[in-house]
């Protein structure tokens, strides 16, 4: 449950976010904010030092012309080097085709031997 | 090729929504819809994982499940942009489960290491605190880390915010300030800081 104080506080902050973000004076923005809060003002200058460390970051204009080609208009690169199995990844799948592969023919090998050994026994037991 | 260009420009116009109808049966359409959202994919995938090869990597896949899976794509009312940062979401948290998995280095020297060597694409100053901090958000649990960029990269309010993280306006205002609780109690403080929290002379 949340207090009316606490609620007070995150409109507070919320609206100090807002002003920092629209670039408004720090201290102003802390004159202004109504919050019964003590520790507003730390929690301002963590969103303050948020907006300085997390900025924007632009993508190389190559990565994002090469798979706008890709997608658009079908040109291998990218997608292709995405789409890839990983080496580990294509070692298991090679393995469990051999595993299966030994596994069928070992069924069949089994299977063409045991009514043969039936048939033996058959044999040897007259009764 | 007058033509291309008439349909491209036409297709500058048009809205998401409008775009998104069109994307499941023209590629152009979605190349738009890539124009418009590639960067900010790209932002919030380099932030959540620290380096470039992986941000690229990730930024094609969410494009390319968005468009294998447009045809599907249902508008329930949330912008489309919603649809994509979910998609994001998802292989940013898959990428860090196989991080974890492989445990080559430690994700938070893995970070700063890549910050460092990668200094010149950022556009904010370097500097120890700086790099303090950004350890500290990556610390934080996969959605407060996802609320931070979203409300200080893209510029978000709570309600957009909310329609991405499926969550209330007023759930995410609670998160937000639980969020830089959880910040300022994780990072080092100065002496002057600590004097001013006991005497309660902070404003």
């Amino acid at each position: 449950m949340t207090s009316s104080s606490e609620i007070q506080t995150q409109d507070a902050l919320d609206a100090v976010a807002s002003g920092i973000q629209a670039g408004d004076d720090f201290g102003e923005l802390m004159g202004r904010a109504d919050s019964p809060a003590s520790d507003a003002g730390e929690l301002a200058s963590v969103i303050q030092a948020l907006r300085g460390a997390l900025t924007s970051v632009e993508p190389r204009p190559e990565f994002v012309e090469s798979l706008r080609a890709e997608l658009v208009e079908g040109r291998p690169g990218v997608v292709e080097r995405v789409q890839q199995m990983p080496l580990r990844i294509s070692l298991a799948a090679a393995l469990a085709l051999v595993a299966g592969c030994l596994l069928f023919f070992m069924r069949r090998l089994f299977d063409s031997d045991a009514p043969q050994e039936i048939q033996e026994e058959a044999v040897a037991t007259p009764l | 090729m007058k033509n291309f260009f008439s349909r491209r420009a036409s297709h500058e116009e048009l809205e998401d929504r409008e775009l998104v109808a069109l994307a499941k049966a023209d590629a152009e359409a979605f190349g738009e819809l890539y124009a418009r959202y590639v960067k900010k994919m790209y932002s919030y995938i380099y932030h959540r994982t620290g380096n470039i090869q992986d941000a690229e990597d990730l930024t094609a896949k969410v494009f390319i499940r968005a468009y294998s899976h447009i045809g599907d794509y249902v508008d329930r009312g949330v912008p489309f942009q919603a649809w994509l940062y979910r998609i994001a979401h998802n292989l940013v948290a898959n990428w860090h489960r196989d991080q974890a998995r492989r445990k080559i280095i430690a994700l938070d020297d893995y970070v700063a290491h890549s910050l460092q060597s990668e200094a010149p694409e950022r556009l904010a100053e370097d500097s120890e605190e700086r790099d303090q901090l950004m350890q500290a958000v990556r610390r934080l649990p996969e959605e407060r880390q996802q609320l931070l960029l979203l409300k200080f990269i893209e510029q978000m309010s709570n309600a957009q915010i909310g329609e991405i993280m499926g969550r209330t306006e007023g759930a995410i205002k609670s998160l937000y300030h639980r969020t830089l609780l959880a910040l300022r109690d994780d990072m080092p403080r100065s002496p002057e800081a600590d004097q001013q929290r006991l005497d309660g002379t902070e404003v």
